[in-house]
């Protein structure tokens, strides 16, 4: 029970990194990013090609696996940020320039999703693959009879200072002022000088760096291949939704109520493929009780 | 000094620039995509053998000129190029039209070479399938083959007939006058297909006898058949000529009157000619397809081409997007399964398919309502991302559910059509070649569904679901409820799916979970994207077109294609078409002046609503 209970905790950490990227741009353009899937996919293939070159020898001493944590962390950030700029910069911003109907938007980013999937299946192979682990398989902590491994106490930090510096980023920097602006309105936004593109392309790019790194988690959690990142997105999407899209810390705290509402369940059922048909129920569920979820919507100062 | 201020020769900008690179490379990676297949142990391996080598050289070419081309648009648009009088795009329409006025005979070169292209694809098409690939150059020295021969002179005889007749007369038939309309022509078509049947058949070399080029048909000496194809390909070559000329005078009126005129209305009698003639070519082509083309017609192209139009009215009529339609293309399935007896569970009676039919259309509608009532009541682009996770989900259960569906391993037999009444025995064969059987039972299902939702469109239901979409907040006022009928439209694109389905498993058998895989629904909604949502004519092009092309190029392709790849090329093309023509290729007119008027600023062009608008404090 309380291995579950932990397993959904971190995994649900997990999921709140890439539930950021779809709150993060339904604040800013009011659409599902159903492209973000990729994002995590992509991420977690730089994070493999780092470390498969990195980690070459057979020992390594614990500095030099924190500094390839460290690399991996930046890679998988980078390429999913660069990625995601690019997903918009051709799937979205053509559309935006003729303020298209929203319906295009959704099938465009479908294409852009299927395109790159199926790009990265034809360039690289299509079987999975593990990533070569840099944190150490040999430790672990037992609190309330649940094991911590180190393995989930990297993601616990990473994901919090990762959610910190985007919090301080959102709610205190320049950037982070013209983002919400357009989110509130960009029109009037771009009237009081904010330069829209480069804001929306902005907050993809912090979404797109959150996903790259929990992809990069996911596939050292699990495994690489080209068609990974469809039920992580799936469930990080209900994750937003759980949180309340468009709320920063809604994100968090849905990844995290989410794994626990998913992974508890396991204990009893003992079929490991509900999981994410109880995440599905409940999007359903959410979407019929409190489709504001948790926290309420906004893209707000505090937020 | 910036780069903006910078002097650039012969006028060019930084967006000249921007776009040229990207036409380099787009041709770069396209060069990509058609290269060889790679693995992760060599990562480096498919880039390397399709960039670095001669594989390159036609994708850049064709990359730069498409970026010259695009340069050049953009820069005599804008004025600041004067390209010469004669390449001016107005001057050479014009220099067309005076030349067409004066010499008829050159629309009849253009439209003959087109017959000529479309002949030249379906001899390919009905040809032997080659089961390797070809090169290009073998592909065309197949193309410019003996048997192609026939397929043109019959192709164009009726453009002939019809080009002649209209452009030596000048004007349009007289209305009204029964023998110089349409109906006349359709005669002196059948006639003179009939006569060239009977008279020129047995004096050609036969080499361009068309018996030497039927193969799956049976072509031994009999004389019905022969004129039975005549007739079939006779009537395809009026219609094309009928829809090109209608277009030619109406882009005539159009110049002349200088004010946009609706296309002439077709009259009763050609639209049930065009019908009839449909219906015809749909019921007789067939037979005379190769035995490979024949199977493929069926599970291919027939289901997904149903699929499309059940999908059409809710991405087309609705305006809503239904990512997971797949889902109840699966549950129509497991239900005939389940009642045919062929799950571990078993049914409190086993039935007969016909009778599994309704129960698919209500279990699909079921579940259709319960998906779109709480996710609809909310805002439209829910719909997608629940009906996604439904997909997945259903597919998830019926791979895993063991003790209910046999899983992955597959189900035992599931039950196919058969009529078993006193005195009549008949039973569908499910053989996989040289059978049409179900083919013609899929046709007795499609037909129907077509009219129905023609008429819906037409009806007071369409007209609500286009007051939806082009502005929910005044169709409310009017006294539409929206919920309903998006959930209308929702369940109604369900239960086409499962009967689809039911239709797909009664000629499989076993069924398999990976035959419901999710990236089917995305292949659907490609199919009625690219045809044209909204439009029914559009759709059915669309899917046929698209289904044909994935089968033929896994046997013909030029390129390093593998049928995995194929939602790479869709993807692309999904992008594509929202980027430069979101309203498909056969177009609905309303769903044009709904995308232009939305881009204008006024209405909508979807149901997916706006945001919750709000404080964002």
């Amino acid at each position: 029970m309380a291995s579950f209970f932990v397993l959904g905790i971190f995994t649900g950490l997990i999921y709140s990194m890439v539930a950021l990227g779809y709150t993060l741009v339904y604040g800013v353009l009011r659409l599902i990013n159903f492209a973000h899937s990729e994002v995590l996919m992509t991420g977690a293939f730089a994070g493999y090609f780092f470390l498969h070159y990195s980690m070459t020898g057979t020992s390594f001493s614990t500095p030099f696996r924190f500094l390839l944590l460290i690399g991996a962390i930046a890679v998988s950030g980078i390429v999913g940020a660069v990625l995601a700029v690019v997903i918009e910069r051709f799937a979205y911003r053509p559309l935006r320039r003729r303020n298209a109907p929203k319906l295009t938007y959704l099938i465009s980013a479908i294409g852009a999703s299927y395109f790159i999937l199926n790009f990265v299946g034809k360039e690289f192979g299509r079987d999975p693959t593990a990533t070569p682990q840099p944190i150490t398989q040999n430790f672990n902590v037992t609190i309330f009879g649940g094991q911590i491994s180190a393995f989930d106490i990297s993601v616990l930090v990473v994901t919090l200072i990762l959610f910190f510096i985007t919090n301080t980023l959102v709610s205190h920097s320049k950037i982070g002022r013209s983002i919400r602006a357009v989110a509130q309105d960009s029109e009037t936004a771009s009237l009081m000088g904010v330069d829209v593109n480069t804001t929306i392309a902005s907050t993809f790019a912090i979404g797109g760096f959150m996903g790259g790194v929990a992809g990069l988690f996911i596939g050292m959690s699990a495994q690489v291949s080209y068609n990974m990142g469809f039920t992580p997105a799936l469930l990080a999407f209900t994750a937003a939704v759980l949180g309340g899209i468009g709320n920063i810390k809604g994100a968090l705290i849905g990844g995290v109520v989410l794994g626990i509402l998913m992974y508890v369940p396991i204990y009893w059922i003992h079929q490991p493929f509900y999981e994410p048909v109880i995440g599905f129920g409940v999007l359903v569920l959410v979407l019929l009780f409190r489709p504001t979820g948790l926290l309420g919507e906004a893209l707000g100062r505090s937020a | 000094m910036s780069i903006n201020e910078r002097k650039w020769p012969l006028g060019l900008d930084k967006d000249d620039l921007r776009l040229a690179v990207t036409c380099f490379f787009g041709g770069l990676l396209l060069a990509v995509m058609t290269g060889p297949e790679g693995n992760l142990s060599s990562p480096g391996f498919a880039f390397q053998h399709s960039i670095f080598s001669s594989h390159v050289y036609g994708f850049v070419i064709f990359g730069l000129l498409l970026g010259a081309l695009s340069v050049t648009r953009r820069k005599s648009k804008m004025g600041v190029w004067e390209l010469p009088v004669s390449l001016r795009l107005v001057t050479v329409k014009e220099k067309i039209r005076t030349l067409t006025n004066t010499y008829p005979a050159i629309i009849f070169g253009v439209v003959a070479f087109i017959a000529l292209i479309a002949a030249l694809l379906v001899a390919d098409f009905t040809g032997p399938l080659v089961p390797n690939k070809l090169s290009f150059g073998q592909l065309l020295h197949q193309f410019v083959n003996s048997r192609t021969y026939g397929y043109i002179s019959i192709a164009e005889a009726p453009l002939v007939i019809r080009l002649v007749r209209t452009r030596l007369k000048k004007s349009t038939p007289a209305q009204g006058s029964i023998f110089s309309s349409n109906v006349a022509t359709v005669i002196y078509g059948l006639v003179g297909g009939f006569l060239f049947a009977l008279f020129a058949d047995p004096w050609l070399p036969p080499r361009f006898r068309w018996s030497y080029f039927t193969f799956g048909g049976p072509s031994n000496n009999a004389f019905f058949h022969h004129w039975t194809t005549y007739l079939w390909i006779v009537m395809g070559g009026l219609l094309a000529g009928r829809y090109i000329f209608v277009k030619t005078s109406d882009i005539r009126r159009a110049k002349t009157q200088r004010f946009r005129r609706p296309r002439a209305e077709v009259s009763a009698s050609t639209r049930f000619v065009m019908y009839a003639g449909c219906l015809f070519v749909a019921v007789e082509a067939p037979k005379y397809l190769n035995a490979f083309w024949q199977s493929t017609i069926y599970q291919q192209i027939g289901i997904f081409v149903l699929l499309a139009i059940g999908l059409n009215v809710v991405i087309g009529f609705a305006g809503l997007l239904d990512l997971g339609y797949v889902a109840f293309y699966a549950l129509g399935a497991y239900t005939n399964a389940y009642f045919t007896g062929a799950l571990p569970i078993h049914p409190p009676f086993i039935l007969n398919t016909f009778f599994v039919v309704p129960i698919a259309v209500i279990v699909a509608m079921l579940a259709g309502v319960l998906l779109g009532l709480p996710t609809l009541r909310l805002r439209g682009d829910y719909l997608a991302i629940v009906t996604l996770g439904f997909g997945e989900i259903v597919y998830v259960l019926i791979s895993n559910l063991t003790s209910v569906t046999d899983g992955a391993g597959g189900t035992g037999p599931a039950g196919g059509f058969s009529i078993n009444l006193p005195g009549i025995h008949y039973a569908w064969s499910a053989a996989l070649t040289g059978d049409l059987s179900y083919y013609y039972l899929l046709l007795g299902f499609m037909v129907p569904i077509l009219f129905l939702f023609t008429s819906l469109n037409n009806s007071r239901v369409g007209r609500s679901w286009a007051a939806i979409r082009e502005d929910e907040v005044a169709a409310t006022s009017l006294g539409i409820n929206p919920l309903k009928y998006k959930v209308m439209a929702f369940a109604i694109g369900a239960s086409t799916s499962g009967v689809a389905g039911v239709l797909s498993s009664a000629k499989l058998g076993a069924l398999f979970p990976s035959d419901f895989a999710l990236q089917l629904s995305i292949f659907v909604v490609i199919l009625v994207i690219f045809g044209g949502m909204g439009s029914i004519v559009g759709v059915l092009v669309g899917a046929a077109f698209l289904n044909w092309v994935t089968q033929y190029l896994i046997f013909h392709s030029f390129i390093d294609y593998q049928d995995a790849d194929k939602f790479m090329y869709f993807g692309a093309l999904l992008i594509l078409a929202m980027i430069f023509r979101p309203q498909g290729l056969v177009p609905s007119k309303r769903r044009v002046r709904e995308f232009e008027d939305e881009e204008a600023g006024l209405g909508s062009a979807d149901a997916l609503g706006t945001a919750v608008e709000g404080p964002l404090s």
